[in-house]
């Protein structure tokens, strides 16, 4: 391997380092392995976490969240507020500055035409950019200066941190891309594999779906960062490989995304190599519970607010009843250890935007239930399930096929049968029920069931677009190509009024008094039963110091101060 | 032969196209789609802007042509221009197939993968046949004896137990307790002096044994069965009444014919090589083609999986016939026209 | 030896050959087949003793055992003087040249994959060392003398018809001068037209070689044919020995005589007056021959003693030798 000729290339840097102590290099080798393997290192192009993750080591964005879910300036020298005047008092234009000589990789300055190129690439037409959404609203991007760009939005914008914000929103070099725009964009293999950047890293070599070299970049801001000399960012294999060669063998420094059985996990770093580490986001695993009516006889009408109400889930007394006989504390020990708390909310964080006023839940209370139903005139036949009207409380409960979802989904169907409701369970391939296949009837927002079950966050720590998943035109439809985030279908006035409020509402205080008056809302009508608060579980390396878990930003947003402890 | 051959040859386009067009509408009909693994904060707009991009609103005659043309004109087109190094064409604009995932063309990839796939497991193949042909004769000609019987079991582990139950265990045994070997495959490790040979041969020691021992099992099984069936046979008495050393009888005679019908199977098995083992190279992270058609199908990367199942259909083909051919070139009693 | 100028070239005494029969999951022993169950005759040099009897009565496995294919179970077996009957490795290989075998199936006891010249030439490169022209010459003449046209030196057997093969496999078997050739149902796979010239051949090859033959055959008129003296077999035991002539015409042992009775006559008036004697029942099982005579459970003039004593193989005044509690 080149190994040798970095570690010599690595000590000439050090012997010009004015400063011989904890200079750039000094770590020797870092080993990553993300066993979901590197597509691509450009994040416009994929979107995927892993492509996202490994891409943020070499080019970075204006402002990123640390490991508190906290904005800091990255690139920027300060981030932008309507105090500091750098938001307009219309919430309509945000002005960055960008921190003065910052090089690219390949020694050329970073201005804001590249941040101006950066936004224009992203929203050509044609180029199916993966990242679009962070750049909703946004009418123009200019360069005020060689260091200062503006983003003017269309609306007024409380929250103008889409652009160039958080690893999803990095800023590409302009020289390098400049052939790349619109349908050009899948041609460039050589930049999508190759890009230039101004982080911590350059690639050395990519090999796509396997591994990617990187070595320190020479230009970096920082003339002691990074530690590590050279780095290998390995993919392939599976979570469990992946935790043993940090935990028990001790080949890799650090290992992503370990969901692994919490027993196994526990055993393996009892070895004492390495260390579990996870962090808390805003993923939640929750069941989302069909408004409509998913009768195929309905045919085209079938989980369609045309179609009608649910013949059963309409009632809040049913769905009351459901959250209350599931033990979240049981299926987050089952499920999910230590990436995983029982929760109530939706919208479990940032902590100013979690509620409190849903905590009744984390208690089950079967008795409570089946005293619910009974008061709701729902009635015990001779086979135990519960009818009214000659409606049956029989429940079809999808998700996509994954062990510790149908491990969940057993515990689920047992509970409910406590209380007399019916489940039948179904488990579909991830790929189809998240895919978009509009010719499938098993995707997740066709929702041709009662009850479906998956996991959803959002980027960063603003919640306005994520809480606007539940307004009422976001309920998907065949009219609008079942495209839309309301899975259940949930439509109420009273909602979508405050989704709009927010939108309008630059205050911080009063923007968190929102969201959680939205998350109350949809907990209390029941539209969806969130069951844990996940968390991103990584493992590191006992050797390997520095590292800063974060779950509102790429795990590897501090790499540059990583180091290799003597 | 030259006009079997010919003919035969001939007769495997139609085929290939046939496979192609199945291949095409099995995955175009396969509900599957290529941002269904992206993460659910990516929205459904711009989901449809990247299924767009990618080429998926056409028609399916419209793609399924491009893909020919791209595969049989642009591919070898592009080829011939990298080994003349001239430009043929139009070579600046001339589409390749290109992966949805890596957004690189398909055959790239291919060529990058196969150096591994073929040294694990390609090596994995040889060293099968090198073991499974000396125990098979053995076997045969001592059968049922402790060796046949020890053979026989350890053939029978090596058919049923899966790879990635081997191939964890031995991870658990080499890498976990004792530290012999890594396990994880090193794609990025060049071989340029003796420790650099040392770490390779190390870190290919447990996927080329876990493969070889699951070829071995199968090779050495039809071995031994095509040496009984010749070792009763009248010309090995023959042979014997000859006076011929035992060792000529069974390693000339007998071996030699009992060797026709394996090699037709070891022919037939060397597709399997290209098509790399899915299973294995995940479990050692070697990385090769078998762990880049996974991650084409899990990833619904369509131009991907076409390439490489399309790939792997003329192999077969192409193999078929050359373990036809060797038949006819070493059984003197097969005769084609 | 014999004042006649008779020498007995192959002596064979009390040749047993038993295969064992395993059963069961340990493969444990649970018989054994007794083919060939102590047998014993000479055959003198430059005759050619004919071996008789229904399929599956163990001449086949006699010859085999005579020519040492199999490792006998028990007896005694000298070829010109050699004691061979528990011989093993190099120095049973190097007495192979002077005993060869000619087999039933032409096909089948030529190696497909070699030419007719490698089959030909292979034993001489075992036990010789001939010069390349030489060897190719040796291989001619010997294709010359089984009437084999030189050209088809380098095809192979398949290319040939039934008769040809087995005219190969003579060829085969003579390479090395053997002074005793075991035919093994040499005729029986081939046409009826072409059996006569491989027996006209096998009869030529005698006379100008100086051969010794066993033939063995269930084909009665044709070992009447080519035999000096024959020897019948039944159920793992030779039951009467004799003269050609003496045998064909008076038959002294009940089996022989049945068997006799089912030979055709080519005269039609003496075909109408010929009686056959029909034989009761099956053969029984070489893994559980009867008690007594082997024969007793079949033969139309059974005695009491038949079922208790095995008869004695005993040599009658006329020099004929019979196991029969009748004689």
């Amino acid at each position: 391997m080149k190994m040798k000729s970095i570690l010599l290339g690595a000590a000439a840097a050090l012997a010009l380092a004015p400063m011989a102590q904890a200079g750039r290099g000094d770590s020797g080798h870092l080993n990553i392995i993300y066993w979901q393997a590197v597509s691509i290192l450009n994040p416009f192009l994929s979107g995927g976490t892993k492509d996202v993750e490994a891409s943020s080591l070499i080019i970075e964005p204006l402002a990123r969240y640390d490991e508190k879910g906290n904005m800091v300036p990255w690139l920027a020298k300060e981030i932008p507020s309507v105090k500091n005047g750098g938001v307009s008092k219309d919430l309509k234009s945000i002005t960055w500055h960008i921190k003065p000589g910052i090089k690219w990789s390949d020694g050329s300055a970073l201005t804001a035409k590249d941040a101006v190129f950066t936004a224009n690439y992203c929203m050509a037409p044609d180029g199916g950019c993966a990242q679009k959404a962070n750049f909703a609203d946004v009418a123009k991007v200019e360069a005020i200066d060689d260091l200062t760009v503006k983003v003017t939005f269309s609306k007024p914008k409380p929250f103008p941190y889409g652009p160039f914000v958080g690893a999803q929103s990095p800023i590409i070099q302009a020289a390098q891309f400049k052939n790349c725009v619109g349908a050009k964009a899948p041609s460039c293999t050589e930049q999508n594999f190759h890009p230039v950047g101004t982080g911590p890293f350059v690639v050395d070599q990519f090999r796509a779906n396997d591994v990617v070299t990187m070595k320190a970049n020479p230009n970096y801001r920082d003339p002691n960062k990074p530690s590590f000399a050279s780095l290998t960012f390995k993919g392939g294999g599976d979570a469990a490989a992946a935790a043993r060669s940090v935990l028990e063998t001790g080949e890799f420094d650090y290992a992503w995304n370990l969901q692994v059985d919490p027993t196994i996990l526990k055993q393996m770093a009892a070895a004492g190599k390495g260390e579990v580490i996870s962090a808390f986001g805003t993923s939640v695993e929750r069941l989302m519970v069909n408004f409509t009516n998913p009768d195929p006889k309905l045919g085209d009408k079938r989980s369609t607010v045309e179609g009608g109400p649910h013949p059963f889930l309409s009632d809040p007394a049913v769905r009351k009843a459901l959250s209350l006989a599931i033990d979240r504390q049981t299926i987050s020990d089952v499920g999910y250890g230590s990436a995983g708390k029982p929760t109530c909310n939706v919208l479990p964080a940032p902590a100013i935007y979690a509620s409190t006023a849903n905590d009744s839940c984390l208690v089950q209370d079967i008795a409570k239930a089946n005293k619910i139903l009974d008061t709701a005139g729902w009635k015990r036949g001779s086979d135990g399930i519960r009818a009214k009207n000659g409606v049956r409380l029989s429940i079809l409960y999808q998700t996509s096929t994954n062990a510790v979802r149908q491990d969940t989904q057993a515990l689920i169907k047992q509970w409910w049968s406590e209380i007399g409701v019916e489940t039948e369970l179904k488990n579909i391939d991830a790929a189809v029920f998240f895919g978009g296949d509009q010719s499938s009837p098993d995707t997740f927002q066709k929702f041709f069931a009662d009850i479906e079950m998956y996991t959803n966050n959002f980027n960063g720590t603003d919640p306005e677009a994520y809480m606007g998943s539940w307004t009422c035109k976001q309920i998907p439809s065949p009219a609008n190509n079942w495209l839309g985030d309301n899975m259940p279908r949930y439509c109420n006035p009273a909602y979508d009024k405050l989704s709009s409020e927010m939108a309008g509402t630059a205050d911080i205080n009063e923007r968190a008094k929102l969201a959680k008056a939205m998350n109350d809302m949809l907990m209390q009508d029941g539209a969806m039963i969130p069951l844990v608060h996940r968390g991103s579980v990584s493992a590191r390396s006992k050797t390997l110091m520095g590292v800063k878990m974060n779950a509102w930003d790429s795990e590897m947003w501090n790499a540059a101060d990583w180091y290799r402890a003597k | 032969m030259l006009n079997f051959t010919i003919r035969r040859l001939l007769f495997t386009i139609p085929t290939l196209l046939l496979i192609s067009l199945i291949i095409f509408l099995l995955l175009d009909l396969a509900p599957n789609d290529p941002t269904g693994n992206l993460p659910l904060t990516i929205p459904a707009e711009v989901r449809e802007q990247i299924r767009k991009a990618l080429g998926l609103g056409d028609p399916i005659y419209v793609r399924y042509y491009r893909w020919l043309v791209q595969f049989f004109v642009n591919e070898p087109l592009n080829l011939l221009g990298e080994w003349t190094h001239s430009c043929i064409g139009d070579c600046e604009n001339r589409l390749r197939v290109t992966s949805w995932a890596t957004r690189s063309p398909v055959v790239d990839l291919i060529a990058e993968r196969m150096p591994q796939t073929l040294w694990v497991v390609g090596l994995s193949y040889v060293v099968g046949i090198l073991i499974a042909v000396p125990i098979g004769v053995y076997s045969a000609y001592r059968q049922y004896s402790w060796f046949d019987q020890l053979g026989t079991f350890i053939s029978m582990i090596g058919f049923s137990v899966p790879t990635f139950f081997t191939g964890v265990l031995m991870i658990v045994i080499f890498s976990v307790q004792l530290r012999w070997f890594p396990s994880i495959y090193d794609t990025t490790l060049r071989v340029t002096d003796w420790s650099s040979l040392g770490a390779q041969i190390r870190q290919m020691a447990m996927p080329v044994f876990v493969l070889a021992l699951y070829n071995a099992a199968q090779i050495s099984r039809f071995m031994r069965a095509s040496m009984l069936d010749n070792l009763n046979q009248d010309y090995v008495r023959t042979a014997r009444a000859k006076g011929l050393n035992e060792r000529v009888v069974v390693l000339v005679h007998v071996l030699r014919n009992s060797l026709i019908p394996v090699v037709t199977v070891i022919a037939l098995g060397v597709p399997q090589v290209f098509g790399g083992a899915i299973i294995t190279e995940q479990v050692f992270k070697v990385n090769g083609l078998g762990q880049l058609l996974i991650i084409g199908i899990q990833g619904a990367d369509i131009p991907l999986v076409q390439t490489l199942t399309f790939i792997f259909a003329v192999l077969i083909v192409l193999f078929n016939l050359i373990a036809d051919i060797l038949y006819g070139i070493l059984d003197p009693r097969i005769r084609y026209d | 030896m014999l004042d006649d100028g008779k020498r007995p070239l192959v002596r064979v005494r009390n040749l047993k050959m038993h295969f064992p029969i395993y059963r069961g999951v340990m493969r444990r022993q649970v018989g054994e087949v007794r083919a060939v169950d102590g047998i014993s005759f000479d055959i003198y040099a430059g005759e050619t003793l004919g071996l008789v009897g229904e399929s599956g009565c163990g001449k086949s496995s006699a010859g085999r055992a005579i020519l040492r294919l199999y490792d006998v179970t028990d007896g005694e077996i000298s070829i010109d003087g050699n004691e061979i009957a528990h011989l093993a490795g190099d120095e049973l290989r190097r007495l192979r040249p002077e005993m060869q075998m000619i087999f039933q199936d032409p096909q089948a006891s030529l190696n497909p994959r070699m030419t007719v010249a490698a089959i030909i030439a292979e034993p001489l490169d075992e036990h010789q060392t001939l010069s390349r022209n030489a060897r190719m010459e040796r291989v001619f003449e010997l294709m010359d003398a089984v009437g084999l046209n030189r050209n088809f030196a380098n095809r192979y057997p398949h290319e040939f018809s039934g008769g040809q093969r087995q005219r190969i496999g003579i060829a085969r078997a003579l390479a090395l001068n053997p002074k005793f050739i075991v035919c093994d149902e040499p005729i029986a796979a081939l046409d009826v037209s072409i059996q006569a010239q491989v027996v006209n051949l096998l009869e030529d090859l005698q006379e100008k070689f100086g051969l010794t033959y066993l033939f063995i055959s269930h084909d009665l008129s044709m070992v009447r044919h080519l035999a000096t003296r024959v020897a019948v077999m039944y159920l793992g035991k030779v039951v009467e020995l004799a003269d050609s002539a003496q045998l064909y015409g008076d038959p002294k042992h009940p089996y022989t005589e049945a068997l006799l009775s089912a030979v055709p006559e080519p005269d039609p008036t003496l075909e109408n007056t010929r009686e056959r004697i029909i034989l009761e029942g099956d053969v029984p099982s070489p893994s559980d021959p009867p008690e007594g005579c082997n024969f007793c459970t079949r033969c139309p003039r059974v005695m009491d003693i038949c079922r208790r004593e095995s008869p004695e193989f005993k040599q009658l005044e006329d020099g004929r030798f019979v196991a029969c509690h009748l004689m």
